[in-house]
């Protein structure tokens, strides 16, 4: 009777030390990149909201707290409203349009014919390629006076005479969201075919015998197994586009006249060309808040959904 | 065992983590040479007194040339010892902005523009750093237009001057004889132009972008008589002057004279276009024509009033009142001067860069001495004097950029954006120019 407690507590005080370790041990793995992540992003975020309330010379000299006046500057800008429109149509335009053509895209290459590995590997090379350099190309390609765009339709004897694809702002813009969104399919592609490559083939069978059409198979097989792919591939594109900066600043710089815009490309103009460093890290909150609002909220729909089902 | 040094090993990488980040200075300083560009004052390393400087980026061999004047200064001041580094111009306002945040500006730097420097009381007068001879040596238009109230902040250090570019051999053939010398010839010339050769030439580049709008204002307005500044040096941004040239712009662009984007083509693509042949005209710097480039072209006088655009950049003196010997720094950054404005030398980076000099003895020198001295990276190339002398000529005659006013920035992008409004047609050049004029001298 009396020798039963001894194998009880032995064992009970060894594990403990083992466990004790056993768990700070991750966290000490984990110390670098949190050191790394604290040091190359938290504080760069919280220097960014600090110089968004002081005033900064146009020398870079830090003048002391301005409360809340670079972002009543920025208010009162018209260019920073229309910058802002631009931003969100920007966002839906390319993101929407990017999804709903990858989506098509990569039913299509989920289906077997000949050269579809070829047909695949094409399709990636506007991800694989530099987004400055696609910008560029694009930029050449439409100018009016030399651009191969009028000089292709000329000679195929579409057009007459030099069209100006880029007369007005809005046409500027245009073209800027269709280079965006031919940047943007080849990732929305890949993440729709990975997500078909996991549906069961089973569940295809399945709705065949019960009859199912092309339709109904797409809208109750095929689209709610992919949603957790296009789920992931949506919030990536949503913070990747917002933030994009090289399509626009390449094409236009925001200009005629601050019209093409979007908050990223605003923001480095104001700091980099205008000097207005304090009024940039005004902007570049706005632009944070935004997204952090946007990004949350969709999170939270998606977990709820999930959660739902 | 295995565990304790797993332990020690992310204890490692987090102190070399924590190294990395703290130590972000460092990386800024040079790996030779006491204080560098990195270090607030100019603390003697030795007997020697540091002096550092920020020169600006011309061309892919500008740190070829100042390291060996680095060398050879050093060699004639063993009592110096300066640190050179070059950045290039698409960094360097940031450059020094970030080292004025953080109190580490250097003591000579070469930039374009002042008026903030001084603004925030960041400068010494660079009048008080040069003698008398380098002083009365810079041509007398380019040591006053780095005049804030009587004080000279700055030094010339180089200057280009712009001219009206034309493809003789298109004019020519569209019936046109000689080089516009009005702006009426200006329409009549591109009308020949674009009738004789209708989509495929140019007739005139016009760049009113980001890049220079501000440089297409001044041509236009400066000859028809207007300006950024009046008499007096008030901002006269709506003059009945400006609002003309505005809407000739507007009428270059609708008439479809001009290259179809000017709001975003930058000099750079019509440099290019001219040089090729497809372009008949535009204002220029007097270097941009390609050096292989075959077209028949003349460089003549803007039309109007006939006042280029000088553009001049600058050297100045920060102030570093923690350096711990303030006569010995003001002669080190005098002896530096001295150094580099020395007639044969300074002659010498004009070639090595190919810009005018800013100094009377070295654009005599050079109208007959170019050929002494090779242009930068050429594989031997040596100046050519005639050049020098046809544009040193021009020089005296140049207006610059009001620099020296501490709302030029806001100027300089309020004339590009009311330039791409009017020329968008969203507004008319007098409502824009009002509205620009209440913005800054409200």
């Amino acid at each position: 009777m009396k020798e039963n407690p001894k194998p009880r507590t032995k064992p009970r005080t060894k594990p403990r030390t083992l466990l004790n370790k056993r768990a700070i041990e991750p966290y000490i793995w984990l110390l670098p990149s949190i050191v790394m992540m604290g040091v190359l992003i938290l504080v760069p975020i919280i220097t960014v909201f600090q110089t968004s309330f002081s005033k900064i010379s146009k020398a870079g000299k830090n003048k002391g707290f301005a409360g809340l006046d670079n972002y009543l500057w920025i208010f009162k800008q018209p260019a920073f409203r229309h910058t802002l429109m631009n931003t969100v149509v920007w966002t839906i335009v390319v993101v929407g349009l990017s999804t709903i053509l990858g989506i098509i895209l990569g039913l299509v290459l989920n289906e077997k014919f000949h050269g579809r590995k070829i047909v695949r590997a094409i399709v990636v090379f506007p991800w694989a390629t530099a987004l400055i350099i696609q910008s560029v190309i694009w930029k050449y390609i439409i100018n009016a006076d030399y651009g191969a765009l009028n000089t292709l339709l000329i000679k195929l004897g579409i057009i007459k005479s030099n069209v100006n694809w880029t007369a007005t702002p809005q046409m500027f813009f245009a073209w800027e969201c269709f280079v965006g969104i031919l940047v943007t399919i080849p990732f929305v592609t890949f993440c729709v075919l990975s997500g078909l490559q996991s549906i069961d083939a089973s569940l295809y069978e399945a709705a065949e015998v019960d009859g199912a059409s092309f339709w109904n198979k797409l809208f109750s097989v095929t689209l709610p197994l992919l949603m957790p792919s296009l789920t992931v591939s949506t919030v990536l594109n949503i913070i990747y586009v917002f933030n994009s900066f090289p399509i626009v600043w390449t094409i236009s710089k925001g200009d005629p006249a601050d019209m093409t815009h979007t908050l990223v490309t605003y923001l480095y103009k104001l700091s980099f060309t205008n000097q207005r460093v304090g009024e940039a890290a005004a902007v570049s909150v706005i632009g944070f808040i935004i997204l952090a609002v946007c990004a949350s909220i969709y999170m939270f729909m998606t977990l709820r959904a999930e959660k739902e089902d | 065992m295995k565990k304790v040094l797993a332990a020690l090993l992310a204890a490692a990488m987090t102190l070399s983590l924590a190294a990395c980040g703290g130590g972000g200075d460092k990386s800024n300083t040079p790996p030779a040479g006491g204080s560098g560009s990195g270090t607030p004052a100019p603390a003697p390393s030795g007997d020697k007194v540091a002096i550092s400087a920020i020169i600006s980026q011309y061309g892919n061999y500008t740190q070829e040339w100042w390291t060996q004047f680095e060398k050879n200064f050093e060699a004639a001041h063993d009592n110096i010892d300066l640190n050179i580094e070059i950045v290039s111009w698409n960094d360097i306002y940031t450059v020094v902005s970030t080292r004025i945040q953080s109190e580490q500006q250097p003591d000579i730097l070469n930039i374009s523009g002042f008026a903030d420097y001084v603004a925030d009381d960041l400068l010494m007068p660079a009048e008080e750093y040069v003698s008398d001879h380098v002083k009365n040596n810079f041509i007398p238009s380019f040591w006053e237009s780095n005049a804030i109230d009587g004080t000279v902040w700055a030094l010339p250090i180089l200057a280009s001057c712009r001219a009206m570019f034309c493809n003789m051999d298109l004019l020519n053939e569209a019936g046109i004889t000689a080089a516009p010398k009005t702006w009426d010839e200006v329409l009549t010339a591109c009308k020949a132009i674009k009738d004789k050769f209708g989509d495929s030439i140019v007739p005139w580049g016009l760049d009113i972008s980001t890049d220079e709008g501000q440089a297409a204002f001044a041509y236009y307005t400066w000859n028809m008589g207007g300006g950024f500044v009046d008499a007096n040096g008030d901002w006269a941004l709506n003059s009945e002057a400006n609002i003309k040239a505005v809407e000739y712009m507007k009428q270059l662009i609708d008439s479809g004279y001009c290259n179809s984007a000017p709001y975003t083509d930058t000099r750079y693509p019509l440099q290019d276009a001219f040089s090729a042949g497809t372009q008949a005209m535009m204002i220029g710097a007097m270097n941009m024509v390609k050096a292989d480039s075959t077209v028949n072209y003349e460089a003549v006088s803007l039309p109007g009033e006939g006042i280029g655009l000088g553009v001049c950049d600058q050297l100045m003196v920060f102030k570093n009142d923690s350096a711990p010997d303030q006569a010995a720094r003001t002669e080190a950054i005098k002896a530096f001067f001295d150094f580099f404005y020395d007639c044969e030398r300074y002659s010498d980076y004009m070639v090595f860069e190919g810009f005018l000099p800013a100094t009377l003895d070295a654009s005599e020198y050079l109208a007959s001495n170019a050929e002494k001295h090779t242009v930068g990276g050429s594989g031997g190339a040596t100046g050519d004097s005639e050049y020098f002398k046809t544009f040193c000529a021009q020089l005296p005659d140049c207006q610059f950029y009001p620099l020296s006013e501490s709302k030029w920035i806001d100027v300089k992008n309020g004339v590009i954006e009311a330039e791409q409004q009017v020329c968008q047609g969203q507004i008319s050049a007098k409502d824009a120019l009002d509205n620009l004029q209440a913005n800054i001298a409200g």
